[in-house]
């Protein structure tokens, strides 16, 4: 039963995720750790750590989510899942990629999707930061980092391994 | 386009190498992919690449992968489609299961704590200049503001759920945006 759950909910919040890989996280957090409390925040933090650090996009995070709640079916089932929903709707939308394109109705609803996404995304950055930033070292850490991705071309993966170098020997 | 000397198997195989190497931004890794398909490989023309790309950022999902499925769709419709994701995710879905078995087998080890502590501080960082940077792209006008507040704080005060927050602000979006006479 969880497994299946599991498996609808990626599905769903895949074919939501419009935008770029960080929109699933308001809808995995309020799922995964707020409703079902399969994650804690700590737990939903590392595994988007694990997601940015390993090759391919954060979704591969859904696989440590899996993992975590059902071992190792629970990681490919996860994966499938999220796929799922990108090829079925790719493969459709590159055949009528041309009607799709001047579609009215496509344009119109991610017109509001885009915007209203980043409120979520803060809204998430907020009840994240709570559980993570709970002294001026980690404050500082968050602030480094936000700087260095934001106005530098660093790769995020640095700065994440960096974080967990600092952690281990200033934490 | 050479399609018919391509197997299904080559497009796993270069999206296997596409997918293990794709450490960095979106952008080095669409030159990445162009240079190995347009360039080297040619499987595609320039103009079937760029819409590959357009189809990739305009459906749900992430971008990249959704970018290759299209690609893989193209070359040999659905088993191309299922080749490039399968290659894609490879690498990175088996490296985030090891760690998520390390992760789960260390639990309570002290070092991972404060590694994690870390990188938790480091995560609210990335998110924030992810925020800031989609802000840049998306919020230009007083609508749009509108649209990121409303949403904010129907998240952060009233709870409400974010699946439900997503369809409803599309519902929105057509109705503000979609009269067109």
């Amino acid at each position: 039963m969880v497994l299946l759950k599991l498996c609808w909910l990626l599905i769903v919040i895949n074919a939501l995720t419009i935008g770029g890989g960080f929109v699933m996280l308001p809808m995995l957090q309020k799922e995964f750790v707020e409703k079902y409390h399969w994650l804690t925040n700590q737990e939903f933090l590392d595994a988007i750590a694990i997601g940015q650090l390993t090759p391919g996009p954060l979704t591969v995070m859904n696989a440590v989510i899996g993992y975590k709640i059902s071992g190792l079916i629970g990681a490919v089932l996860a994966m499938v899942s999220s796929y799922l929903p990108c090829i079925i709707i790719v493969t459709i939308v590159a055949k009528y990629y041309y009607e799709y394109k001047e579609s009215i109705i496509v344009q119109s609803s991610f017109k509001g999707i885009k915007p209203a996404v980043i409120g979520l995304l803060s809204a998430v950055a907020i009840s994240l930061g709570n559980t993570a930033l709970v002294d001026p070292l980690t404050f500082g850490i968050a602030i480094i980092s936000f700087a260095v991705i934001a106005f530098t071309k660093t790769d995020p993966s640095f700065v994440i391994v960096g974080a967990g170098i600092l952690g281990a020997v200033l934490l | 386009m050479k399609e018919d000397n391509i197997t299904v198997k080559d497009i796993f195989w270069k999206f296997l190498k596409i997918g293990s190497f794709s450490f960095g931004g979106v952008y080095s890794m669409l030159a990445f992919f162009e240079r190995e398909l347009v360039e080297k490989g040619k499987w595609l023309t320039h103009e079937e690449f760029v819409e590959s790309v357009a189809i990739g950022q305009m459906t749900p999902g992430p971008p990249i992968v959704n970018t290759g499925i299209c690609i893989g769709y193209k070359l040999k419709k659905i088993k191309g489609a299922l080749a490039t994701t399968a290659g894609q995710s490879f690498t990175g879905t088996m490296l985030a299961i090891l760690l998520a078995v390390f992760y789960v087998k260390s639990k309570g080890n002290v070092l991972l704590t404060s590694v994690m502590k870390g990188v938790g501080a480091a995560v609210v960082g990335l998110l924030l200049s992810i925020i800031f940077k989609m802000s840049r792209n998306t919020i230009k006008d007083l609508k749009a503001a509108l649209f990121a507040s409303v949403a904010f704080f129907a998240l952060a005060l009233f709870k409400l759920n974010p699946i439900g927050l997503i369809l409803a602000s599309g519902i929105i979006g057509l109705l503000v945006y979609g009269r067109r006479t």
